[in-house]
């Protein structure tokens, strides 16, 4: 994203090269030396306010007043502003990649935060489905299948399930993933809700707290 | 039978309000008038549980409740037997409710007669042995309190009054170095009677004994039955029933009207050391 | 308020463990009533393995595993005392010996069904502080040959002993107390035909 936007902008500082260089508004030569003098004057001030912060352009429009600066040639009467230029460019250029990677960074952090807000609500109604079709597999073979794919939801056949009895910090004896799915398969029947879930960093069930219905 | 019909209605299934186990669709009525575990019979006998078998709570009106006692309490008896189901049971159950007595699961004086087969000397004999529930650490257990086995019993006879008051050994015997003490082991069956007054045999002792040198070894239980002395002034029997009808499971098999002062000698037998 | 300090007083046991617990004088009847509800619960979990050991279409593998988990149900001693009216006199069985025996029962279809009563007792407890109780159920069992014809049925009590003790345990850095139902001696009594 970020080398997609700086190829943009070079793309657009050719463009600007190209466009400029069929007119004559690439030079000082066309210019009075009273327009010259304006311009050097209108330039200093413009990157001086650039290069101190001082200015509400924003840096799309700061390069851009950059980049038509450039194309007035400095070089023989005021090389101190062809100075300030290469400087004020380093600094926008900068200020631009660092604003586009924390706008990155935060899409980013977002992107994430709406994954795992997902991944927290969508996992708990495709356990349940598991458990209840697991409960009312028509066969074995079916039951084991759907315990196949609901294992692949957890960080191991042994990760750890808690069923609790009430609000008293009553539970039943541990169990795992593998005995408690099976247990389903057997008794044919559920009973519990899913009340915690915890994942390790794949997204990977650690530990399941089901509460008795 | 008529009034069997009735107090079984106390029972009446009623499947919607019960949990399924099952899913045999019949007429349980039987299964459920059964008093099938001596601790139901304990928890009906107080009225601490309702028709369908769920636990009271202390704070619940119905909780001992003594009409509803009074309907129940009638269907704990063994209505086979005229002793148990006559004008003597009417009197027990008047005096149950008026009197508020209950039965208590920790309360002591009630007794477990277990009868089982052992080997005694190469032959099959019958031996009971009473149990009774004693507080131990956290809880209780059922321990072992006394024993009885016709062939310990026999050893020491009752005895005729005029022939125990024969033998003792004179007060100045020991004046004679008790020279005269052969006679004590003349006659073994009189053996007993140079013991004190207050003897009495430890038929425990004996039992432990006999098991230990090899020569009493367990084969089976064949029955058991409880022996309630904690009602006030009565003594009365559980026994499993296992019959079909509406007046099975544990049920009185006997019962007597007996006053304190007298249950202390019977209590002797169960538990000699109290 | 009853609630809090009781939520006070199990935080103090459950942070002394168990020989604290132990001290504790009685359990309201709530949570009385929740460990009589999991005891029930192993014994329906008993009575569905049964169910599966004895049928002759569950598979063979299948079988053999239902047998491991119905014996963890057990503790590991637990006996099976069967009498029947023929036979009064007590046979004693291990309990996996118990349900292969079910397994392998020689009859072309069985069928075996619970009754929905079911008899629950109050929990006492033996010296150590566990809990014990009795569940009581009804079974029937018909066998029949090869041409549909019963040839052999019955109708069992079974009083099977169970025993609740609270275990405390660590996971995930959280102290977790559970109560450890385990099915213990089973006997089971033939009761008059129906």
């Amino acid at each position: 994203m970020l080398k997609q936007l700086k190829s943009i902008i070079i793309l657009a500082m050719i463009a600007l090269v190209t466009l400029c260089g069929a007119t004559s508004c690439n030079s000082s030569k066309g210019m009075s030396k009273k327009e010259y003098k304006a311009a050097v004057k209108q330039a200093e001030h413009d990157l001086n306010a650039i290069l101190n912060d001082e200015t509400d352009w924003t840096l799309e429009e700061q390069l851009d007043r950059i980049n038509e600066l450039k194309k007035i040639d400095f070089s023989k009467k005021n090389p101190e502003i062809v100075e300030m230029i290469e400087r004020a460019e380093q600094k926008v250029t900068n200020a631009i990649a660092e604003r586009d990677r924390i706008a990155e960074q935060k899409r980013l952090e977002e992107e994430q935060r709406l994954r795992e807000l997902e991944e927290q609500n969508k996992p708990k109604t495709a356990l349940t489905d598991y458990f209840t079709m697991i409960a009312n597999a028509k066969d074995v073979t079916t039951a084991n299948n759907f315990i196949k794919e609901a294992l692949k939801m957890f960080e191991s056949p042994d990760a750890v399930v808690l069923i609790r009895l009430n609000n008293y910090g009553d539970y039943d004896r541990p169990t795992t993933a593998v005995n408690y799915l099976n247990y389903l398969k057997d008794q044919k029947k559920v009973n519990v809700a899913v009340d915690n879930v915890k994942y390790n960093e794949e997204h990977k069930i650690t530990e399941l707290e089901l509460i008795k219905k | 039978m008529v009034p069997v019909l009735m107090l079984a209605l106390c029972f009446k299934v009623d499947a919607q309000v019960l949990n399924d186990l099952g899913n045999i669709e019949m007429d349980e009525r039987e299964l459920y008038t059964m008093t099938k575990q001596m601790g139901q019979f304990i928890n009906r006998f107080n009225y601490e549980e309702d028709q369908y078998g769920k636990k009271l709570n202390p704070n619940d009106p119905n909780f001992r409740n003594p009409k509803k006692r009074k309907d129940v309490l009638p269907l704990l008896f063994d209505l086979d037997n005229p002793r148990t189901a006559g004008a003597l049971r009417d009197f027990f159950v008047e005096d149950l409710i008026k009197n508020n007595q209950y039965m208590e699961f920790l309360g002591g004086n009630w007794y477990s007669e277990v009868s089982a087969k052992f080997k005694w000397k190469g032959q099959m004999v019958d031996i009971s042995m009473i149990l009774v529930l004693e507080k131990e650490g956290l809880g209780s257990k059922w321990v072992l309190s006394n024993v009885f086995f016709s062939e310990f019993q026999k050893y020491f006879p009752q005895g005729e009054l005029a022939e125990r008051e024969k033998h003792f050994l004179h007060p100045m015997s020991h004046e004679l170095d008790f020279m005269n003490i052969y006679k004590v082991f003349n006659d073994p069956e009189t053996v007993e009677y140079y013991a004190s007054t207050d003897y009495m045999p430890d038929y425990l002792t004996l039992f432990f004994y006999e098991i230990k040198q090899g020569n009493l070894k367990f084969d089976h239980v064949e029955s058991v039955k409880f022996h309630i002395f904690q009602i006030k002034n009565w003594y009365f029997e559980v026994s499993w029933f296992n019959r079909s009808g509406y007046n099975a499971g544990w049920l009185i098999s006997n019962l007597i009207y007996l006053k304190d002062e007298e249950k202390a000698a019977l209590l002797k037998l169960y538990q000699p050391k109290q | 308020m009853k609630k809090v300090l009781f939520a006070i007083a199990f935080a103090f046991f459950a942070l002394t463990g168990y020989q604290a617990f132990a001290q504790e004088p009685e359990l309201s009847p709530e949570r009385k009533q929740a460990i009589d509800s999991l005891a029930l619960e192993k014994v329906r979990d008993l009575s569905k393995y049964v169910k599966l050991i004895g049928s002759k279409n569950t598979p063979w593998s299948e079988a053999n595993r239902v047998i491991d988990r119905a014996e963890e149900l057990f503790a590991p001693d637990a006996e099976i005392g069967v009498s029947s009216l023929a036979k009064t006199k007590i046979e004693y069985y291990k309990v996996r010996q118990y349900l292969e025996r079910l397994m392998r029962l020689n009859y072309d279809r069985v069928e075996i069904d619970w009754y929905k009563i079911q008899y629950v007792s109050d929990l006492q407890r033996q010296p150590d502080g566990t809990y014990v109780g009795v569940i009581t159920i009804f079974q029937t069992f018909k066998g029949y040959d090869a041409e549909g014809r019963l040839i052999y049925q019955d109708t069992t009590k079974k009083d099977i002993t169970v025993y609740v003790k609270r275990k405390e345990t660590q996971i995930g850095g959280r102290l977790i107390g559970f109560w450890d139902v385990l099915l213990g001696d089973m006997r089971v009594k033939e009761t008059t035909k129906k």
